[in-house]
């Protein structure tokens, strides 16, 4: 049985008879030990939905879903309280800004004894041994001296540090970074990375890594999980996502990447701005975007499908060559770019 | 730390001018003349009123009057009172305890229902109890306080008999002030019932003084609640696992309480000025009472007086709510 378990995942927010929703109907499971990447760009409901799984959705958003489970228990029936045991315990959460994560207000050694003192108890002495350890372990330099330092007097690298050492200290078996790296200079981000892998190695956490750096989850991430305005694209091992996308969407986001643009002139992008909740066209998410959406594609929504054992969410999935498939003469009338 | 202190003390001193500038200058622009009206109906002849002007150095140029005061000021000298011919500062110091009793409650009763009240708003936004508390305190804040002051000696002295009219105690109990403070003096009294007697008295003007403050903190209150809620670290601390009451009340209000503790130390000045109101309106024997005893004998030496004491307490408690912030907030904590 997988560690978490997302089934048929919705979050709507407005109003009950004119919902946005900003995810719909996603699918995962996270298994111990495996880090599962989730893509996409800015607007695509990665960071909802990982919000729903840890409980933070509020009124008015409305969280459904067909199955939430960890570990075997069911996140959704559970009462508040009981789940607020597992929140912060076993499934812990690292957000995008460091700076402005950390409570201003409370010295480091505070706000990571704080989560301790919840759900491990134990005497000061101990939580204050426990920090000291934490702090080491993810290498934060001197960390006697700033057990009683303010957030304002550390820097984005030291203040991400903190944040995985909050995340970390009552042993998560579930790991949600929601990009981590993101508000950090550049050569930070590759320590954090490297930080965030090696805890996941060394205690066998389930690590959910979401982002928009195909770089990064290409060489961190078992699977891949592509989602577009809310949807699954599609998802599949990494490794055979990235030597073959079948979705056009994914097919962009790579070419997309700047060394794939070798012998171009400009870098290749992927026109227009993911759908927001005024302007969701009627059929495919993506045809307005899709280099090869046709008639079908604007006026009727795909399904997820099974396409060589990847699931995709597209009627013409690519085949090897990145070329669609199930196209037949009276429907292309799609232009290739 | 010392280094600001100083330089906030500094900051104090031209104020300081200011206020005795302003004070001298302005009384002397109401109409009436102190020596008239200490004679009386009956009048005074000119040659007495000759003298009596010159007694009191009224024959002088103002500007030479401003100074005698200053320097008199520097000396640590209010001057006497003209109706009671006591220095100003006795009267000052014997009436101020009934006064900072008011006041201290006032302000209590503003912040003990004005900070639940706003967070209560911002955690219910948009709710019946979001518009309840807010419609509220905006009737509150409009309410003039001699009219509310009225209406509730009206409504709970008059009709239902639950609280006294006026004073700070019954007339049945009688001791020596120790403190000044009825609270604390009716207690030391050992005699029974004074201490309910005294409070039942202080009720009402608590009230009438505290609504406004009261108004202003739960607005303040609730929109720098609803600020700090939206911060990414109340949503760190609730990814913790933490209850939802730690988050509000440990995480949120301390952020929170950063802007609220500004309009405190700005609502003192308010609730002296309506001290002057309450205190007219409950026979509250303070500062407030006796400055406006003064102003209707022309007494200018009280007045003054009175005013600058008041002036200087403003002062001293921004002065103190500003270095509450380092307390709250360690990111103004004052260094050098």
């Amino acid at each position: 049985m997988a560690l978490l378990e997302v089934k048929n995942l919705t979050v709507e927010f407005g109003s009950e008879d004119k919902p946005f929703r900003a995810v719909d109907s996603v699918s995962y499971s996270v298994d111990r030990g495996e880090v599962l990447g989730i893509v996409g760009e800015s607007g695509s409901g990665k960071s909802v939905s990982s919000l729903a799984v840890m409980g933070l959705i509020d009124f008015p958003g409305r969280v459904t879903a067909d199955a939430l489970t960890f570990d075997g228990q069911d996140l959704i029936t559970m009462p508040a309280k009981r789940r607020r045991e597992i929140t912060g315990k076993d499934i812990a959460m690292i957000f995008q800004d460091p700076m402005s994560a950390l409570n201003p207000c409370f010295t480091v050694e505070a706000q990571i004894m704080e989560a301790l003192k919840v759900h491990e108890g134990g005497n000061k002495k101990q939580r204050r041994e426990r920090t000291l350890d934490l702090l080491n372990q993810v290498g934060i330099p001197d960390p006697k001296s700033r057990m009683t330092a303010y957030p304002h007097q550390l820097s984005g690298g030291m203040s991400q540090r903190i944040v995985i050492a909050m995340a970390i200290a009552c042993n998560p078996r579930l790991l949600i970074a929601d990009e981590p790296t993101t508000a950090l200079d550049v050569t930070i981000q590759a320590q954090i990375i490297d930080l965030l892998l090696k805890l996941q190695e060394d205690s066998d956490m389930g690590l959910i890594l979401i982002t928009h750096d195909l770089a990064l989850v290409s060489e961190a991430a078992n699977r891949i999980q592509v989602m577009y305005a809310g949807q699954l694209f599609e998802s599949g091992p990494a490794d055979s996502i990235f030597a073959a996308p079948r979705h056009p969407y994914t097919q962009a986001l790579l070419e997309a990447l700047p060394e794939r643009s070798e012998g171009h002139d400009r870098l290749r992008t992927i026109p227009g701005v993911v759908p927001g909740q005024y302007d969701r066209p009627q059929g495919c998410l993506l045809a307005p975007r899709c280099r090869y959406a046709n008639d079908h594609c604007v006026k009727s929504r795909p399904e997820v499908t099974d396409f060589n054992g990847r699931d995709v969410r597209c009627f013409y999935p690519l085949n090897d060559q990145g070329q669609p498939t199930g196209l037949t003469a009276d429907t292309t009338t799609g232009e290739t770019v | 730390m010392l280094g600001f202190l100083f330089r906030r003390l500094g900051d104090i001193i031209p104020t300081f001018f200011g206020v005795t500038l302003l004070v001298f200058f302005l009384i002397r622009l109401i109409p009436g003349d102190p020596i008239l009206m200490m004679a009386g109906e009956r009048g005074v002849d000119a040659v007495r009123y000759a003298e009596l002007k010159a007694q009191y150095g009224f024959d002088q140029p103002v500007i030479v009057q401003y100074f005698d005061y200053l320097i008199g000021v520097f000396q640590g000298d209010l001057g006497k009172s003209f109706v009671t011919k006591k220095p100003v500062i006795d009267e000052f110091l014997t009436l101020f305890p009934a006064t900072v009793e008011l006041a201290t409650m006032g302000i209590l009763f503003a912040v003990i229902f004005g900070i639940p009240f706003g967070v209560l708003a911002a955690i219910h936004r948009g709710k019946w109890i979001d518009h309840l508390t807010m419609s509220l305190s905006l009737t509150g804040y409009s309410m003039p306080i001699f009219w509310w002051a009225l209406l509730l000696i009206m409504f709970f002295s008059t009709t239902l008999g639950w609280t006294p009219i006026s004073g700070r105690i019954s007339v049945m109990y009688f001791f020596e002030p120790v403190t000044g403070f009825m609270l604390i003096d009716s207690l030391l009294s050992g005699e029974k019932g004074a201490f309910a007697s005294a409070f039942s008295h202080l009720i009402l003007p608590t009230v009438a003084l505290g609504t406004i403050p009261m108004a202003v903190i739960a607005r303040m209150t609730r929109s720098s609640m609803l600020e700090v809620l939206g911060e990414e670290y109340i949503r760190v601390a609730r990814a913790k696992g933490l209850a939802p009451m730690r988050v509000i009340m440990v995480h949120a209000l301390r952020n929170a309480l950063i802007p609220v503790i500004t309009v405190i130390g700005l609502q003192v000045g308010v609730l002296l000025a309506g001290a002057i109101l309450t205190e007219t309106i409950f026979s509250w024997p303070g500062i407030g009472k006796w400055i406006i005893e003064a102003m209707n004998r022309r007494d200018y030496p009280t007045i003054q007086g009175g005013i600058l004491m008041i002036a200087f307490l403003v002062m001293a408690v921004n002065l103190i709510v500003d270095l509450l912030y380092g307390i709250i907030n360690p990111r103004i904590r004052y260094k050098r």
